[in-house]
Order: structure tokens, then C-alpha cells, then sequence
């Protein structure tokens, strides 16, 4: 619907009075009165969370996207990607190894009781210990300790606690680490550094799972009801009146579980919801002509990359299928055809958002299929390959493609496998039992070169936890980014991160295809949507209408 | 077609509304007729049906097209370097008649392509289910008694089911959609119809004179069977079946289009469909093209059951 200048005051009228029609009958389907007295919530579209609301199990998007907007952390991020203290007053280091944390006051959690510098080492100590299987437990293998509550498969912890980690008193704590690490502030904002409360642990130290299904933060959003995955299509949250920053000027958020990104583009068109942060490839074409400025278009520092599991097919442990497998894809022609230019091809491990980045560091990401068919011939390369992809987030056109230019340079059979959910993919690549290649993506945890090797492709991320889903392990790498960790400054750090990274690009354990933009869009009933370096919504930026 | 609506009817009242076997001989009089003379008799009646002549034209070129698409287009569509990425979306020209697709194949070689699966899966399943469901059929009709309600009582637990829902189902189960287990979804659950069509034929046949003189004459029950009871209950089976190919034909396309029929890079026209979908409002041609051909298919083969049900059953006419 393209309405000229002229007649859109007339239009925007009718708009107007349609949808506060549609608000008035769509809040008597959606049975979200209940609690909110029938005001409409801001809604927005996730997929489902792998798992139930640990913020130390939490490392992918849908999930972590709701813990963000329940939990505060202790540092955002500014313009420039430089950490800025959130919850925290001040985080002071003199040599990289000791970090004091000064907490703000006036935090409470949901259910009254006051924010604790104990409630981040509770927290820590219980995501780091191996016995509690947190993903994220890896992202604590720095602090001092941590080789006692988790000393690897196998073995059993020494320790409940880190002994790098203690609260000096009621609004101050220490973590002091094994090595230096200059970039420890930059990583406090992530899903894993959120603290918990006395109440998610049973007297056994552990978190509860009713915790997980109802969880209990200090930030934005209380959770109304517990979520019960697999069979809640939507997760309600109430603002939380108590909150000592700037609350968010709508008092009801609604997170709607989808399993097709093109069904919730279809229903944000329809004013059935409000934000969707990623729209499928297939709608990015149309959505700036219908959406307009409600059509968000912003770089982002995610990349997709196509993986190879290493361990669990041995055919794919020769470099050369990977790199020929890599050098079939035409990156460029699927940025511009497949994602409307809207995507950029790759060619680096590090996504030029962040710094680190070196352009054309990634030899193989050029296309050409006369090498690439050469390379397969020589390493002998299986007849047969497969591709999986997950359904619930618009990939399937660009996963065809790439099937399409290796079936047609290296002449080989592809089967394009679709999973029901991201989920679904990251479980079977967990338990070594997906054998194909696969679809994956980062976004980043924090603004950090760093976050996108250690995270990936560090011979610590593997099993257990960590999104080490390639089961790459390579020692020289390993040190590499090590030296980059204990650099005196993030800038002397940077130089390792890039050697690091060009070992990457020469193993390619995935093939960098390419980097993200983030497109957005939002429906006429919220305004001011804005995103965050993390991918999370600002929701203190966002208003609803007059009209909803 | 307003004498289609009767048929269907009149043999599903007869299946669900007889008892079981009420043995009364005397009372339908007798139409014996051999056999020769009413599948000549249709034949004459057929050839002379417009109806007939134009789904039979239509079946034999798809047929072709499915055997032999090379006579069709010279681009094999299986081969992905016929692909060019760059020309994505490209509307209909001399070379690509029906234009190019999101990925940049040919839609016309890609639909012609598509009539194979198609076709396999229409005819494959027509012939299971006809031949388990007849079979079956025949057996509870001519058996009766205990066997006929247990056969018949198990058959309405696969009738309760709704078809495209239980298919999904099936095939949610195997996780893996291709030809076999969508016949197999498919036919798992259209036998039931056959059986009791067939049921009914042959409780009516049973019953007439020329079956209970064979029987006094000391025919054994397969020979009372086969040669006097089938052939004279199998022609209602004949125009179901020829209906149901056309249903099947596009139960496969809806599975398919559903994600879970056929797969890539086998080439269906479900699965054409639902690729083209999202991107209908830039290109409408990679989802017209294939849905054009599918709505010609399967009006072909229910137009050519109507004609072979009024050449059949000159009752109905």
C-alpha cells in the first residue's frame, strides 16, 4: 500500500481507528487480560529458548533476548562498543588480574529482597562448577579456581567456590583471575555475569528448576508466570515498578515463541505484533517499501558461517574439502540476490563492526569454482554431503544457494536438511550426533574481538558447555589467543586476536559466509524501537503509540 | 458436473447402511450381464465422450512427461550448474519460457521435471490402496459375520482419521519426507474407502443368482470369489480409484508444500510451491507455473473418473 503525502493524514486516520479495533478484539483472543487489566503488551517474536531460563545455560538468542529484558547487567555497551557501568559503580583494576566491582544502590529483586555482591558470587560459582552442567561455565575459566569446581569430564570438583571470588562486603566484590585478562570488563555484560537471588537456590546450593521456569532478576521486567517450554506460546512479563534506573514507558511485554520467521512477519504486517528483530531473508526485498520507518537496517557484528563437525566425521578433517567447500560458495551474489544486499559476503573470522578485523584475510572466501572442484578432486572428498539449517529463522533460501554453488562447482550430491528448530540443530551437534555440515551463526556476547574466537573455536569451549560446535582444537590457536587475553592493554591484545584469527582462516573449522546486518521491523503500534550491539531491544527507548 | 455428486452417495450409503449380510436372494432381480459385453459397451460409450477424449489426451502428454522429460526441455534441472544465482526471479523470455526461479533455475524444466514425482505418487498409491483395500474389501464382504465386523470396526479407526493431519503425522514420525514414505503416508490411510466400497459391491453380488447357482453347482470359495463376485463389484473400485489419483496428486503437493513430503533437490510441484511463496509479490511465476500445473493434473483425472464412472454405471446417468 504506497499512499503519496497527500492522503496519508486521511489513511492514517482510518489506520488509526482499525487498530484500536483490532487491539480491542485481539486482546479478548490472546487471553493476556488476565493480569494486565487488558492493556495490550508490547510484543515481540523469538524463537524458542534451548533451554529453560538458567542465565548460566543461556548461550543463544531467543533465550538470552528474555533474560535481558528480566535481568540488568553489570555493564552496557556506548557508541563505540566501550563498556559503561550499568549496575555496577565502578570496576577498577591495577594490573589486569584483580578486579574490584563496586555495586550501585537501590537494586532490588523482583521479590524484594535487596541486590547483594554475594548474589554474583552465588551465581559464578554455581554456573562455573561442572556438576551443574552450565554452558556457560567456560566464560569463568579465567577467574582463579576455576580448575577446582570444574577440572574437565571425568573428574569430580574439588571445590563449591572459586577462591578468586569473594564479596568484600554487602555492595563490593573481588575477582581476581589466574592471568591478566584486559578485556574482563567488556565480557560483564553478558547473559552468564548476571547474578542471581538467595531464592533461585535450594539448600542444597543448587538453582531450582522452578527458578529457571519462573526466573527472579533485578531488571526492566518481572516474568508473570512460569514458562513451561514446548507448550507456552508466549512469555508475559509486567514492568518492575521498583527499578532505580529508567523504566520502560509501557508496563506489559509479551514474548511470542514462532517457529517460522516468514508466519511472524506475516503477523507483525497484520498488527499482531509489535517487533521482530530479524526478518527472513525472502521479506528484507518488500519490507522497506511497505514498512518504511518502520523498517530498521543496521550493521550488525553477527556472522553466519557454514560449519563442519570435525570430530564426528572424519571426511571433513582434511582442510582442503573445507576450504574447496568454501571457495564454491558465490558469497557475493547470495548477499545480493538472496539477502537484497543487505548482508555483506565475508571475509575474515572477525566482523569489521568490532575492532580486529582485517579485510580479505580470508583467502578461501573468494569464490571460484575452477579451484574448488581442483581441491576436491585432490583431497578426495565424499560423493555425498549434507547441509542442515535450522527452519525457525528465515534460512532456507540462502542455505538452498550455497547448496545449489557447491553442488554445481564441486559436482557432488547435497541434501539440504531442515531442523524444526535452532534448538533442535544445537542439541544433536552437542551430543556429536549431527554429522553433516550446518548452518550457524554468532552474535556477539560483548564487543570484543576476542568473543569471537575463545567462544568458538577454543579447545576449552568444547563439550560441556560452549558453542564450540565444530570441535575444532588447535594448540597453536589456543596460545595465540591466550597471549591476546594477558596483553597490558585490549589494543596490544588486538594484534594476537588477529593471528589467532588468520590461523582460522587458513583451518576454516567454519566458512565465514557473511556478515550480518540487522533487519528489523516493528508495527504501528510501538515507536522509538531500538537494538543494541548484543541484539537485545532497548526497551527503555520504546514507546507504544496513542492508538494501541 | 452436476451428475458427479450422486455416485459417491449412493455407494457410501450402500457401504454404510447394510447390514451385514441379510441373505435374501429373491429380492433384487438379477442383472446379469457378462462381463465382456459391459467393458465393451463402455469402451464404445467413452470413446465418444468429449469429457473422456480431453483427460485422456491430457494424462498421456503428462504420462510422456513424466517418462521422458527430456522431449520437453533440453535443461536438466537436477544438475545445479543450470542455476544461475544472478539471474534470480528473471520474468518469462525465449530461453526460459515460464521465467527463472528465487535461486535462478529454470521454471519450466524444473515443472516439467515436477510431473514425475507426481504422477509416481498418484499411480503407485492408486494401485496399493485400491489392490489392499479391495482385497480386504472383498474378503469381509464375501466372509460376513465375525471377520466382516472385525475388519470393518478396525477400518473406521483408520476412517476416523483425518487424512492430510494423519499424513503429517506419518511422516513427523520417518522425519525424513521422500517418494515411499509419502505414498506410504498417503495409502496408510485412503485404503479404508476402497475396502468399503468393495465391501458393499461384494455383499450386493454375493447375493444374486448367478453366485448362489455357482455355489450350488459346488464352486469353492475362491473360485466364487474371483470369478463370479470380483468382476462384477470391481467397477465402483475402478471409479474411485480414478478419482482418488487426481486427490492423491495433490495430497502429495500439500504435504510437500507443508515441508514434509518431498524433499530438495528432488523437484515437486508442492515443493515449488512453498519455495516460491515467500517471494510472490516480487515474482509470481515460480508459483503460478507449477500450481497451474498441478490444478490441470488433478482436474484431469477427475474428469476422466467422472467418464469412466457414467461409461461404467449407466444407472447413474
Amino acid at each position: 500500500m504506497r499512499v503519496t503525502k497527500g492522503l496519508q493524514l486521511v489513511a492514517g486516520t482510518a489506520l488509526l481507528a482499525l487498530a484500536v479495533a483490532a487491539c480491542g478484539g485481539g486482546s479478548g483472543t490472546q487471553k493476556d487480560g488476565a493480569a494486565g487489566g487488558g492493556e495490550t503488551p508490547v510484543r515481540m517474536k523469538i524463537g524458542e529458548p534451548q533451554k529453560l531460563f538458567y542465565p548460566g545455560d543461556t548461550t543463544e538468542t531467543e533465550g538470552s533476548e528474555v533474560l535481558a529484558a528480566i535481568f540488568a547487567p553489570l555493564v552496557k555497551y556506548d557508541e563505540n562498543k566501550k563498556p559503561v557501568e550499568d549496575v555496577a559503580e565502578s570496576i577498577t583494576t591495577t594490573d589486569n588480574k584483580v578486579w574490584t566491582v563496586k555495586l550501585k544502590p537501590g537494586f532490588t529483586w523482583h521479590n524484594g529482597e535487596p541486590l547483594i555482591a554475594q548474589n554474583y558470587v552465588d551465581a559464578w560459582n554455581f554456573a562455573a562448577n561442572q556438576d551443574n552442567g552450565q554452558r556457560s561455565s567456560y566464560f569463568f575459566g579465567r577467574v582463579d579456581g576455576y580448575k577446582d569446581v570444574a577440572p574437565g569430564e571425568g573428574k569430580t570438583p574439588t571445590s563449591k567456590t572459586m577462591r578468586g571470588l569473594k564479596a568484600v562486603d554487602d555492595t563490593t566484590f573481588e575477582v581476581t583471575l589466574t592471568d591478566p585478562f584486559s578485556q574482563f570488563k567488556t565480557m560483564l555484560g553478558y547473559t552468564a555475569f548476571y547474578p542471581l537471588p538467595k531464592a533461585a537456590f535450594n539448600p542444597s546450593g543448587k538453582v531450582t528448576e522452578e527458578f529457571a521456569k519462573k526466573p527472579i532478576g533485578q531488571g526492566l521486567f518481572q516474568i508473570d508466570k512460569p514458562y513451561n517450554k514446548g507448550t507456552d506460546a508466549t512469555i508475559d512479563l509486567t514492568r518492575f515498578d521498583k527499578y532505580p534506573g529508567t523504566k520502560p514507558s509501557f508496563t506489559k511485554l509479551q514474548f511470542k515463541v514462532y517457529t517460522s520467521a516468514e508466519t511472524s512477519y506475516n503477523d507483525l504486517r497484520a498488527g499482531n505484533l509489535d517487533i521482530q528483530d530479524q526478518l527472513p531473508a525472502s521479506a528484507i526485498a518488500t519490507a522497506k517499501a511497505e514498512l518504511g520507518d518502520r523498517y530498521l537496517d543496521q550493521p550488525d557484528a553477527g556472522i553466519g558461517y557454514i560449519g563442519f563437525p570435525l570430530k564426528s566425521n572424519k571426511e571433513f578433517q582434511n582442510a582442503k574439502v573445507r576450504e574447496a567447500v568454501s571457495m564454491a560458495i558465490d558469497r557475493k551474489t547470495i548477499a545480493e540476490t538472496v539477502f537484497s544486499g543487505t548482508r555483506a559476503p565475508a571475509d575474515d573470522f572477525i566482523n569489521p563492526a568490532i575492532d580486529g578485523y582485517t579485510q580479505g584475510a580470508c583467502k578461501a572466501c573468494v569464490y571460484d569454482p575452477t579451484k574448488a572442484k581442483q581441491l576436491y578432486t585432490e583431497a578426495n572428498g565424499p560423493k555425498k554431503l549434507e547441509l542442515g539449517y535450522n527452519n525457525d529463522g528465515g534460512h532456507k533460501e540462502w542455505v538452498e544457494a550455497v547448496a545449489n554453488n557447491v553442488r554445481a562447482a564441486l559436482g557432488v550430491e547435497v541434501v539440504v536438511k531442515p531442523f524444526e528448530k535452532f534448538g533442535n540443530i544445537l542439541d544433536d551437534l552437542d551430543a556429536e550426533k549431527y554429522t553433516g555440515m550446518f548452518r550457524i551463526g554468532w552474535a556477539v556476547d560483548y564487543p570484543s574481538p576476542e568473543n569471537y574466537l575463545t567462544p568458538l573455536f577454543s579447545t576449552g569451549a568444547i563439550g560441556g558447555g560452549g558453542s564450540n560446535h565444530s570441535r575444532y582444537s588447535n594448540p597453536e590457536f589456543d596460545k595465540l589467543v591466550a597471549k591476546g587475553d594477558t596483553a597490558a592493554t585490549p589494543e596490544e591484545g588486538i594484534e594476537f586476536y588477529k593471528q589467532a584469527s588468520a590461523i582460522l582462516n587458513k583451518d576454516l573449522p567454519y566458512i565465514p559466509v557473511y556478515f550480518y546486518r540487522l533487519n528489523s521491523a516493528f508495527s504501528q503500534h510501538v515507536k522509538g524501537v531500538k537494538i543494541d550491539l548484543l541484539n537485545h531491544v532497548v526497551w527503555t527507548a520504546v514507546t507504544k503509540t496513542s492508538g494501541s | 458436473m452436476s451428475e458427479t455428486t450422486p455416485a459417491m452417495p449412493v455407494t457410501a450409503t450402500a457401504a454404510v447402511g447394510s447390514p451385514p449380510p441379510p441373505l435374501a436372494p429373491e429380492t433384487k432381480p438379477g442383472y446379469v450381464e457378462k462381463p465382456a459385453s459391459l467393458w465393451s459397451d463402455a469402451w464404445y460409450d467413452l470413446r465418444r465422450r468429449p469429457l473422456f477424449i480431453m483427460s485422456s489426451i491430457l494424462i498421456a502428454v503428462l504420462v510422456v512427461m513424466a517418462l521422458f522429460p527430456s522431449l520437453f526441455t533440453s535443461i536438466n534441472p537436477m544438475d545445479a550448474t543450470t542455476c544461475q544465482l544472478s539471474t534470480a526471479r528473471q520474468p518469462p523470455s525465449a530461453a526460459h519460457w515460464f521465467g527463472k526461479d528465487n535461486l535462478g533455475c529454470d521454471v519450466y524444466a524444473r515443472t516439467i521435471y515436477g510431473a514425475r514425482i507426481s504422477i509416481i505418487v498418484g499411480i503407485t498409491t492408486t494401485i496399493v490402496t485400491a489392490m489392499v483395500g479391495g482385497l480386504l474389501g472383498l474378503i469381509a464382504g464375501f466372509a460376513g459375520g465375525a471377520t466382516d465386523s472385525v475388519m470393518s470396526r478396525v477400518t473406521e479407526i483408520f476412517f476416523a482419521i483425518p487424512s492430510i493431519l494423519g499424513a503429517l503425522l506419518i511422516l513427523a514420525v520417518f522425519r525424513t519426507g521422500n517418494v515411499w514414505t509419502v505414498m506410504l503416508a498417503l495409502a496408510v490411510l485412503a485404503w479404508p474407502m476402497t475396502f468399503r466400497i468393495m465391501r458393499a459391491a461384494v455383499i450386493t453380488a454375493k447375493s444374486q443368482d448367478y453366485v448362489v447357482a455357482a455355489r450350488a453347482l459346488g464352486a469353492g470359495s475362491g473360485r466364487l470369489m474371483f470369478r463370479h463376485i470380483l468382476p462384477n463389484a470391481v467397477t465402483p473400485v475402478i471409479v474411485v480409484a480414478t478419482i482418488n489419483l487426481g486427490m492423491f496428486i495433490s495430497a502429495e503437493a500439500a504435504l510437500s508444500f507443508l515441508g514434509v513430503g518431498i524433499q530438495s533437490p528432488d523437484i515437486s510441484w508442492g515443493v515449488m510451491i512453498s519455495d516460491a511463496r515467500p517471494r510472490f509479490l516480487e515474482a509470481a511465476g515460480p508459483l503460478l507455473f507449477p500450481a497451474a500445473f498441478l490444478s490441470v493434473t488433478v482436474l484431469a483425472f477427475i474428469m476422466l473418473g467422472d467418464a469412466v464412472r457414467d461409461a461404467l454405471d449407466p444407472k447413474l446417468r
